[in-house]
């Protein structure tokens, strides 16, 4: 019985990690530039047809299609930033919402168009399966990796933002964007690149995450929600928020859908409004 | 004492091109037109004192050179250049040294920080801003907005030295500032322009003071320039200062 306890939480944990890399640019873009944008998780499903597409077509490796998937999610990103969101910045939420809500169904449209509506399989490499034993427990090789990647992104994404140059340019376009580019700094060049990486690292999540999220046309409106939640509940804009927010999503999820799976939904929405009402600003949020 | 623009002035050093030449230039904000018919020059090396009472327009002129504002009509010249093809966030790099009004110190950037994120290589350094305020060294890990009213003004002056600029745009910085901290500051401005690379232009309310530091001044009043000449001349003439400051 402790064995599949443990095992459950692991797998919650590997899953909550597929949740911070798809959430935590969300955070950030939402946080920090205070654009809501619905249509990530389209972001997220792009970088998972980007993975399946290499491997089926073109026989490239899991592991190369990892990088190419968080690239060309940030660079189509780019491009959906630069033509369609910069004119939104100034606009109210409402118009945001409905802007990248529609997006978003567009989308999903247009994926079924091309791919079809069923789900994508993906073959992982060899040595990324199999179970490995840690302290007495059977893990699964490959969400021990997620779990790895998952650690080195927050990692990296804190040490970017803290300790950086391109960090504290950041930082210093979203405490004063006028002070900003009156000392030389290109502020929307920086929210474009920052929205950049954000977008990539949930493409990135979106191709780790094909076994374990599934990968269909519908993904980025099954997850929507799931991922406004680690937002919410990890604090807007706070990195170590997201992901201590995506584990605890993660975790409640998969032990809901193991051992309760008749009101598993139920119990992840009274989690969260239970979490929100206790800490209003998120679990790490700043209080404003 | 001309109240009107004064003639061009002599040619510097580097040429007779002026450091920057302000013509007919009007601007505002969305929807307000504050400044009309704004006519300046000044040339390299020169300080100007910018004085006027409260809500003429003096910050307004200040942010449209740094492209914050509205431009409405008018040519902005920088050094010979068309200072309005400028993008904003290129003035400091085309060498203009901004220290706001309200000092906009970065919250979420320690001192350090502040410093160092935007500074450009230059003989202002880190070291050199450190030995003209050594209160910012002791205080480089601090976040920005954990310092005093003073601190927070050395710090942004320190910022715009380090952009290594050719014109210092000073916004009131001696505003709400203890005396001490005020002869402080007022020596560090005059050690600054030592080298004579180095012009500024300095907001004031309290207009001896900025005469003292300056050689050129300008008065505006309602968003015009209502005077224009030199500091010594309006320094000499309190009568006519009082009468330009709207006091007599
Ligand atoms: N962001 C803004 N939007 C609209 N109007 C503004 C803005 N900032 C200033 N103004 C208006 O422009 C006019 C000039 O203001 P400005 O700040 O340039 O005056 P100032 O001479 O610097 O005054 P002070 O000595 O009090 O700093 C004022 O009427 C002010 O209300
Ligand atoms: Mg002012």
């Amino acid at each position: 019985m402790l064995a599949i306890l443990l095992t459950v939480l692991f797998d919650g944990l590997a899953y909550g990690m597929l949740l911070f890399l798809i959430s935590i640019g969300l955070s950030v873009t939402m946080g920090m530039m205070g654009f809501v944008n619905l249509a990530h998780g389209a972001f997220a499903m792009f970088g998972g047809y980007v993975a399946t597409t290499l491997m089926q077509r073109a026989g490239v490796p899991f592991l190369v299609t990892l990088p190419v998937a968080f690239a060309l999610v940030a660079l189509a990103s780019i491009v959906v930033e630069r033509l369609l969101y910069q004119r939104l910045y100034r606009r109210g939420p409402l118009d945001q919402v409905l802007f990248t809500v529609g997006l978003t169904f567009m989308s999903v449209a247009g994926i079924t168009w091309f791919y079809g509506p069923s789900q994508q399989p993906v073959v992982l490499p060899a040595f990324l399966q199999g179970q490995v034993s840690l302290f007495g427990l059977e893990v699964g090789i490959f969400r021990l990796f997620l779990v790895a990647v998952g650690l080195l992104v927050a990692a990296a994404v804190v040490l970017g933002v803290e300790r950086t140059r391109f960090g504290a340019k950041i930082r210093a376009a979203v405490d004063n964007p006028v002070m900003a580019t009156g000392l030389g700094i290109n502020v929307g060049g920086v929210f474009a690149l920052t929205f950049a990486i954000g977008s990539g690292l949930a493409g990135l999540g979106g191709a780790l995450g094909i076994q374990i999220l599934g990968l269909t046309p519908a993904f980025p409106l099954k997850y929507l929600v799931l991922f406004l939640i680690v937002v919410s509940v990890g604090g807007l804009g706070s990195v170590g928020g997201a992901l201590l927010a995506a584990c605890v999503v993660g975790v409640i999820d998969m032990m809901t859908k193991y051992f309760l799976p008749e009101i598993g939904s139920f119990i992840i929405y009274a989690v969260m409004v239970a979490l929100l009402m206790w800490r209003p600003h998120g679990l790490l949020g700043k209080k404003s | 004492m001309s109240t009107a623009v004064s003639p061009a002035p002599a040619a510097s050093a580097a040429g007779d091109t002026p450091l920057l030449r302000l013509e007919g230039v009007s601007a505002g904000y969305d929807r307000a037109v504050i400044l009309e018919d704004i006519n300046l020059t000044l040339a390299e090396g020169e300080t100007l004192a910018l004085l006027g009472r409260n809500g003429v327009g003096k910050s307004t002129l200040i942010a449209t050179l740094m492209g914050a504002t509205v431009l409405r009509g008018g040519r902005m010249q920088w050094r010979g250049g068309d200072l309005v093809a400028v993008p904003a966030h290129r003035r400091s790099a085309a060498g203009l040294g901004w220290v706001p009004q309200e000092r906009w110190i970065f919250p979420s950037l320690t001192v350090r920080e502040n410093l160092a994120v935007t500074a450009r290589p230059g003989k202002w350094t880190l070291e050199r801003v450190y030995e003209l305020f050594p209160r910012l060294q002791e205080r480089e890990d601090n976040m920005g907005t954990q310092l005093s009213g003073g601190e927070q003004q050395m710090l942004a002056i320190a910022r715009a030295l380090l952009l290594n600029p050719r014109l210092l745009l000073l916004d009131e910085p001696l505003e709400g500032l203890a005396p001490v901290v005020v002869e402080e500051l007022v020596r560090a401005i005059g050690q600054m322009t030592l080298d004579r690379d180095l012009s500024f232009i300095l907001v004031e309310q309290h207009a001896r003071q900025a005469l003292e530091l300056t050689s050129k001044a300008v008065v505006m009043d309602r968003g015009r320039i209502i005077y224009d000449g030199a500091s010594d001349t309006l320094l000499h003439n309190p009568d006519h200062l009082n009468q330009l400051m709207g006091f007599a």
